[in-house]
């Protein structure tokens, strides 16, 4: 839990890091000092600096965030079902600035300094702070599976993060030739969206049943189960019969080994599968900035406290999103909403000498299976003292025998969902 | 340098104004989840049922039948079961009329 500091002890706190960052900032330019710097744009830190000048307009927020459009990972998988436009799912920081005065520094954050309090930005110039939010999202582990680096994802697109990539595997699925095979490959768990690689399967065997019908989706998994998969599974034996296989890693679904090449992948067991699109979701970690500065575990993720999200490691770091090891939550778009607004509302109080007040969170994670088919999974979550953990009796899946009528309901809120948090985060 | 650091210490000053925490209260910190549905202050823009214009107790009398499944829902049936009396309580004022 962050120390609660008087205005007094802030004062001589920020007294002492302006000196040291004008006297130890060398060839670089000395650094300007506002209140909380946020580090990313996504669904954490758009969250977090609206709410922040919406719970105390007084203080000073600025927005790094290397992109000018951010493009949302929910609903991409529509975009590959061709269900909707890239620029369906494109977000400006406009609002943010004009509605909500955020300032917004549309460049890419190089480093972030604990011990000066320092954001280093890709011009050589800084950021001085006096809490900082980390909404870096996932950083994918190159290498991490054999032959898949960063050049092999232009070959075989990961799409985890959506704009470039995800136009690129649109682009492949539209050039297939009708029969070949669509393989996702998933990753083990933790990773960011659970139920996201099923409901891409979902969708793009939608637009295949219309467009290659003679192609199927073979999903080579790395894990045995995953998010929803009853109801998944329920809903593909009726809308694509025998189109989307799922190989569990112990039926040697798990892949080792690619070639982008080659254009194959190689299960543990040494089956090569090719096929004539092939998106690999690979192996993630925390965002480089936070894993540089040492705000990360052995595995690559940030631990943080559940109340304030403060950094183990630094307590006037705030780490949320898919970066941060949020106890039960999943890393979800949704969760990472929830956490921004928490982390905002008790820096907001600590700043202000007051104690935090114990989280409250909720996730909502819809999957679309076809346009008018929409499942989900929800929960309800509490800071405790045991970290972040799910009510007993709230939230659960969607009922298995829902019947079309709510399956459509289903599908209608995950586009109110959509225009909802969007709202929330971008104003 | 001694006059950077000066102008340094003035700006710190200057832009740590004090923060306002007093609408940030608990019952605040527990409604905040809502809009991501709801829409921010409840004013859903999209297919979801706004929450903005409801009074205290049409907000604690549905919370309440979607958690004893009265109401019939979607996915409020499966959230409503993660609050409280006393936490419905306190988002009843958080929203719309109550505000």
């Amino acid at each position: 839990m962050s120390p609660v500091l008087s205005r007094r002890d802030i004062g001589r706190l920020a007294v002492g890091v302006a000196a040291a960052t004008v006297l130890g900032a060398g060839p670089a330019r000395a650094a300007r000092k506002v209140d909380v710097v946020v580090v990313g744009g996504g669904f954490g830190g758009a969250t977090a600096a609206r709410y922040l000048k919406q719970f105390a307009p007084g203080l000073s927020v600025v927005l790094v965030e290397q992109n000018r459009t951010f493009h949302t990972c929910p609903f991409s998988n529509l975009v590959l079902g061709g269900l909707r436009q890239i620029s369906d799912i494109a977000h400006t920081y406009d609002r943010l600035s004009d509605r909500f005065g955020v300032e917004v520094v549309h460049q890419r954050a190089l480093a972030l300094d604990v011990e000066t309090r320092t954001v280093r930005l890709a011009d050589g110039s800084g950021i001085g702070f006096e809490k900082a939010v980390l909404s870096p999202g996932v950083d994918m582990r190159w290498n991490a599976l054999s032959g898949y680096d960063e050049a092999a994802s232009e070959v075989m697109p990961h799409a985890w993060k959506a704009g470039p990539q995800t136009v690129l595997l649109r682009r492949q699925l539209e050039a297939m030739v009708d029969g070949e095979t669509v393989i996702i490959a998933p990753p083990a768990n933790p990773f960011r969206c659970p139920p996201g690689p099923y409901e891409r399967a979902s969708l793009i065997a939608h637009w295949l049943q219309q467009n290659r019908p003679k192609s199927k989706v073979l999903i080579l998994d790395a894990k045995d189960g995953f998010s929803k998969q009853g109801l998944f599974m329920q809903a593909w034996s009726g809308l694509y019969p025998g189109m989307i296989e799922h190989v569990p890693a112990r039926d040697d679904g798990r892949i080792v080994n690619v070639s982008a090449s080659g254009r194959w992948v190689e299960t543990a067991f040494g089956t090569r599968h090719s096929g004539g699109v092939i998106n690999i979701i690979p192996p993630q970690w925390a965002g480089a900035i936070a894993r540089d500065a040492g705000l990360a575990n052995a595995d690559g993720w940030c631990p943080v406290d559940p109340t304030t999200f403060a950094s183990e490691m630094a307590p006037d770091i705030h780490v949320i999103g898919d970066a941060a090891i949020a106890g039960q939550m999943p890393k979800s778009g949704f969760s990472a909403n929830s956490q921004g607004k928490v982390a905002a509302a008790n820096i907001v109080r600590v700043l202000a000498g007051e104690a935090p007040v114990s989280g409250s969170f909720a996730n909502t994670c819809y999957s679309l299976v076809a346009p008018d088919y929409g499942i989900s999974v929800a929960k309800v979550y509490r800071s405790t003292q045991d970290g972040i953990i799910g009510i007993d009796g709230s939230g659960g899946l969607s009922p298995m025998d829902g019947g079309a009528a709510v399956r459509a309901h289903e599908a209608r809120f995950a586009e109110g969902w959509y225009a909802s948090i969007t709202r929330d985060m971008f104003g | 340098m001694i006059r950077n650091i000066a102008v340094a210490v003035c700006l710190t000053v200057f832009v740590s104004g004090p923060a306002a925490a007093g609408d940030v209260t608990e019952a605040a910190v527990l409604a905040l989840s809502c809009a991501a549905c709801h829409g921010p202050g409840g004013a859903s823009p999209g297919s979801i049922p706004a929450i903005d214009r409801l009074t205290p107790s049409e907000i604690v009398a549905a919370l309440r039948a979607f958690r004893s499944g009265t109401r019939p829902a979607t996915v409020m049936d499966r959230i409503a079961k993660g609050y409280s009396d006393a936490e419905i309580a306190q988002l009843s004022g958080q929203f719309g009329k109550g505000r």
